[in-house]
């Protein structure tokens, strides 16, 4: 397979896992059954998957109190200014800015 | 007048999913300017740097693609990996169906071509309380879109830089999306589904112990769906019984 070739495939197998699921939701989304509850919670559940798998990462480039206390922080400035205002790319901007502030006067 | 609304509605909507697109905007660039860099430095010219943020548009797995491609993987195995880590994609399809207020066969494949984590959780977050219009999720994977490819191209052109050097902003732009995924959360919080997100987040954490992180995602996302979906029967049943 030559680069572009892989490249392209690649493209379009990531696109057709995300199309042809959504057009055969669409049926689903009209549905009441079990399998519309579940999809229902997934958006949720996928947030709070992302949380764990985003916050890891930093977790382990810094395992030790500065860092923790550091993403503690982060997060509580997040959810204080998004409890605030309902304003979700406000919240995340304090939130980043909290944690590099803390970084910088955490540093050893 | 109505009928002029009507027309102007659907780029109205369009243009809010663009400006609420921001917060993906700031957590995107930083994150495809490193993918221009890594893929640079990997020995790939810029324009296939952008060629794949173009075609591919799937962050985490563009930097496995690279790391394979320059350690010469073969060309089945490397479309064999990145296939693997968007699996999880094919749950967000029709999660997004169930929000949308309808979905117009033209605006389909567009939709999906743009669903990534990011876009998915901040359009359920935003579901979560009213439906969606198919043209607001549009504007909003378009203004990732840009963010993703646009940061590509600066990294692969300048190369390591300002973002790279470990500074203030450097160490602000790394818990970029961490934030963004919190404040999310904080949006779609409703008390009675916090089961969903301690199971969801619980697995993932235990699971990233035996597995790696986007297969840990994608069993804690389902368990907590799991849970999420069983606990609505029990309610219903009990409604029912009272």
């Amino acid at each position: 397979m030559t680069w572009w070739s892989i490249v392209i495939a690649a493209g379009a197998g990531t696109f057709l896992i995300r199309y042809l699921p959504l057009l055969s939701g669409t049926r689903l989304a009209r549905s009441e059954g079990w399998l519309s509850r579940f999809l229902g919670a997934l958006g949720l559940a996928a947030i709070a998957a992302l949380i764990v798998l985003s916050m890891s990462d930093l977790w382990w480039q810094a395992p030790h109190w500065r860092g923790g206390l550091r993403l503690a922080l982060g997060a509580t400035a997040v959810l204080l200014v998004q409890r605030l205002t309902p304003n979700v790319g406000l919240a995340t901007l304090v939130g980043a800015s909290i944690y590099g502030a803390a970084g910088w006067a955490l540093a050893e | 007048m109505n009928l002029e609304r009507a027309i102007s509605s659907p780029w109205r909507a369009a243009g809010q999913g663009l400006r609420e697109s921001l917060s993906l905007v700031v957590g995107y660039a930083p994150i495809a300017f490193s993918f221009g860099v890594i893929t640079v430095q990997s020995g790939l010219t810029p324009w296939q740097a952008v060629g794949i943020s173009l075609l591919v548009f799937a962050g985490a797995s563009q930097f496995v693609m690279v790391a394979m491609m320059a350690a010469g993987s073969g060309g089945l195995t490397v479309l064999s990996a990145v296939l693997m880590m968007n699996l999880r994609h094919l749950f967000y399809g029709p999660a997004l169906a169930t929000r949308l207020v309808v979905l117009p066969r033209r605006l389909a494949p567009w939709l999906a071509f743009g669903l990534t984590d990011e876009v998915f959780a901040t359009a359920m977050a935003k579901g979560a309380s009213r439906p969606l219009e198919p043209a607001w999720c549009l504007g909003l994977a378009s203004g990732a879109y840009l963010a993703w490819v646009g940061g590509t191209a600066l990294g692969a052109s300048m190369g390591a830089g300002w973002a790279n050097d470990g500074g203030y902003v450097a160490q602000a732009l790394d818990f970029v999306l961490p934030a963004l995924f919190l404040a999310l959360l904080a949006q779609a919080w409703r008390r009675a589904r916090w089961p969903v997100v301690a199971v969801a987040a619980g697995v993932t954490l235990l699971g990233m112990v035996w597995w790696p992180g986007h297969v840990a995602m994608l069993i804690g996302m389902l368990a907590g769906a799991l849970v999420g979906s069983r606990r609505s029967r029990t309610r219903c049943s009990r409604e029912a019984m009272t």
